[in-house]
């Protein structure tokens, strides 16, 4: 257990940083008109104090509380949202099926037990069924392969 | 038209081969997709929704009412037999039902969550029936400052009963609100917080940030796990059905859980989610050490699944009483039912019973239909579940993360929103490790641009007066409430703050 409550002062100084630049962004940018006649900056402006105040409420209490901290499954983290990078960077000039092929492979990295026969095939299964799924079945207007 | 009339209409409109084919595939995947760990109505919902274009209005959303409440049926056997819930309202069930499927008595603990989610929804579907159209018609009333009063209810409502605490999820409100407010604004044409990206001129595909809140934090969490082994379930009809001993036991915790479901399904901002937990813990004040009761709960009780599957399936089907007679989402799952419904062009609200008659009847009706099917189809088809709850969740997954991305990009055909839904599902798997809950947010997302809307038009009509607010006695009634509301949680906190230092002084 550690001396202070960390995800309660990250979690409201984060809060803090963003109501405040809202509100800021907002004042500078947008006009923000009266209470009779609210311009497009009014609610911005507010609410980005108010996240700022909630955030100051949040942050006081976690500075004097013990907590703990949380564990990152960073591997994870990194490769199922790497594989939807590497999805949305394949389909437009590649197509579904390698896009759905190397966002497949991208995510089954990290996994210990299946072998890489074992990935492979996950991933040409996966393709063919997302293939029958999204354009036999829905009929969606997507290229299926490379532009070549 | 009457009630009665309402009802023969409904019938008319709910039979059509159409309406019952899509209500049965809805149900069906709903319950797949429950089943399923990682993946819930909420993620099915958002991904059918671009679907939904080439389907008639009321079939595409008797289809998607009936993913979400499918999708509880089949939450609990997940949570029974892998003790990984479906969907959030159904972790409760895998406490005691998994306690009794190590027991053995695994049919037992399915029929139970079967029979009780069938008879909650059907209760919940005749209060829904009776208090819709009277709600509806005091909604008529409603301009806009008792409009924006209500939804600030809600969101108040659902920031102190969700969990986590009441300042954290109120901090999600307003930053779901912020997020709402993204793009061009109606009202003078400006561009708002899009920080010059093109793509969000339109403002933040609802699809990627509700796939990236909820779906993605699910995924990154699960994706390392080897998951939960599935135990052996007798699923002979004979050995699941309830002895008399057990149904006596079993009826009045359906009662008790329907009437908690209801409660909380109607008040907006609080849903199904929320009422399946209020009564575990009425369940268990309620049934645990009475004398004469045998179980206790750490031994496994039925109770402590009637109860909470009556209620979070009544919750479900209460949920739509806010939205389709007052256009106010109950929770998250119903905000996005509301942009199914704005999508094709209907109205949800008072006006929705006398423009749209064909449409909320006929959906009514359709929510008997399709959970008398989920009985009727599940108890034979438990096995057929069971076999899908065999795959290792590590050949599913990729699998689930490519039908998001292309359910995100299917939203507008735009590359970016797949970059977006990445990037939004870094956000919100950060969001989960620091303790917020997404659920707010999501809210706050959809309520957000209807409250401005609102709070400018009442403003306009009273020329910047406030006074408005409180002269009219709905919207009085309702900012008392939420005055409470805050109170309560303030009060709340200072209460734990004191026991916490005095247990610390104790030590």
């Amino acid at each position: 257990m550690g001396q202070r409550d960390f995800s309660g002062i990250i979690g409201g100084a984060l809060l803090i940083a963003i109501g405040l630049f809202v509100a800021q962004y907002s004042a500078e940018h947008y006009t923000t008109g009266s209470l009779r006649r609210m311009g497009p900056g009014f609610l911005p402006l507010v609410l980005g104090l108010v996240l700022a105040g909630l955030g100051f409420i949040i942050l006081v209490p976690a500075f004097f509380r013990p907590g703990k901290l949380p564990s990152i499954d960073s591997k994870s983290a990194i490769f199922v949202l790497g594989s939807i990078v590497i999805f949305g960077l394949l389909l437009p000039r590649f197509g579904l099926i390698v896009a759905t092929f190397c966002a497949v492979l991208t995510c089954l990295i990290p996994d210990p037990k299946l072998t890489r026969r074992g990935k492979a095939l996950t991933a040409v299964t996966i393709s063919t069924i997302t293939y029958l799924i999204f354009i036999t079945g829905l009929r969606m207007n997507l290229m299926v392969w490379p532009l070549v | 038209m009457g009630t009665f009339e309402g009802l023969l209409y409904g019938l008319q409109t709910a039979t059509t081969p159409t309406m019952l084919f899509y209500s049965f595939l809805g149900v069906f995947l709903g319950t797949f997709v429950g089943v399923l760990p990682g993946i819930g109505s909420l993620a099915a919902i958002s991904l059918l929704l671009p679907v939904t274009y080439y389907i008639p209005s009321t079939a595409a959303l008797a289809m998607l009412a009936g993913v979400f409440y499918g999708s509880q049926y089949g939450g609990s056997i997940a949570a029974i037999l892998l003790n990984l819930p479906g969907t959030p309202s159904n972790a409760v069930t895998s406490i005691q039902g998994y306690q009794l499927a190590r027991q053995g008595k695994a049919g037992l603990a399915l029929s139970t969550a079967m029979i009780s989610s069938f008879a909650g929804s059907i209760l919940g579907l005749i209060v829904l029936i009776a208090i819709g159209p009277l709600l509806a018609r005091v909604g008529l009333e409603f301009g806009p400052p008792e409009y924006f009063c209500l939804m600030l209810l809600g969101l108040i409502a659902a920031a102190s009963v969700g969990e986590g605490g009441a300042a954290r999820n109120l901090a999600m409100v307003v930053l779901g609100i912020l997020l709402g407010l993204v793009g061009m604004d109606v009202n003078s044409g400006v561009q708002r917080l899009n920080f010059g990206i093109a793509e969000l001129i339109d403002g933040i595909n609802l699809v990627a940030l509700a796939m990236g809140f909820f779906g993605l934090s699910e995924i990154i969490a699960s994706a390392g796990t080897s998951g939960g082994k599935v135990l052996d379930a007798d699923t002979s009809l004979s050995s699941m059905m309830p002895d008399k001993q057990a149904r006596r036991r079993i009826l009045p915790a359906i009662f008790r859980g329907t009437a908690i479901g209801s409660f909380f399904g109607a008040m907006p901002g609080t849903g199904a989610g929320i009422s399946s937990f209020m009564s575990y813990a009425a369940e268990k004040r309620l049934i645990s050490g009475k004398p004469g009761h045998h179980p206790n709960f750490s031994e496994g009780a039925i109770e402590g699944i009637a109860g909470p599957e009556a209620a979070n399936n009544s919750g479900a089907i209460t949920a739509f009483v806010p939205t389709l007679t007052l256009g106010i989402p109950g929770d998250v799952v119903m905000a996005l039912m509301l942009g199914a419904m704005l999508l094709h062009g209907i109205q949800p609200g008072p006006m929705m019973m006398q423009q749209n008659p064909d449409v909320f009847w006929g959906l009514v009706v359709s929510f008997g239909i399709g959970n008398l099917m989920l009985l009727v189809l599940n108890l034979p088809l438990i096995r057929l579940w069971v076999i899908l709850l065999r795959i290792p969740f590590s050949l599913l997954y990729p699998a689930i993360v490519v039908f998001i991305c292309l359910g995100v990009y299917s939203v507008s055909s735009n590359v970016f929103d797949i970059f977006l839904v990445a990037g939004i599902g870094a956000v919100g798997y950060g969001m989960s490790l620091l303790g917020f809950s997404p659920a707010p947010l999501l809210l706050g997302f959809v309520l957000g641009p209807l409250m401005e809307e609102n709070l400018r038009r009442a403003l306009l009509i009273s020329r910047g007066k406030l006074t408005p607010f409180v002269e009219s006695p709905i919207s009085a009634t309702l900012l008392a409430v939420c005055v409470l509301l805050i109170l309560g949680a303030i009060v709340k906190s200072v209460r734990r703050q004191f026991v916490q230092r005095s247990i610390e002084v104790k030590n």
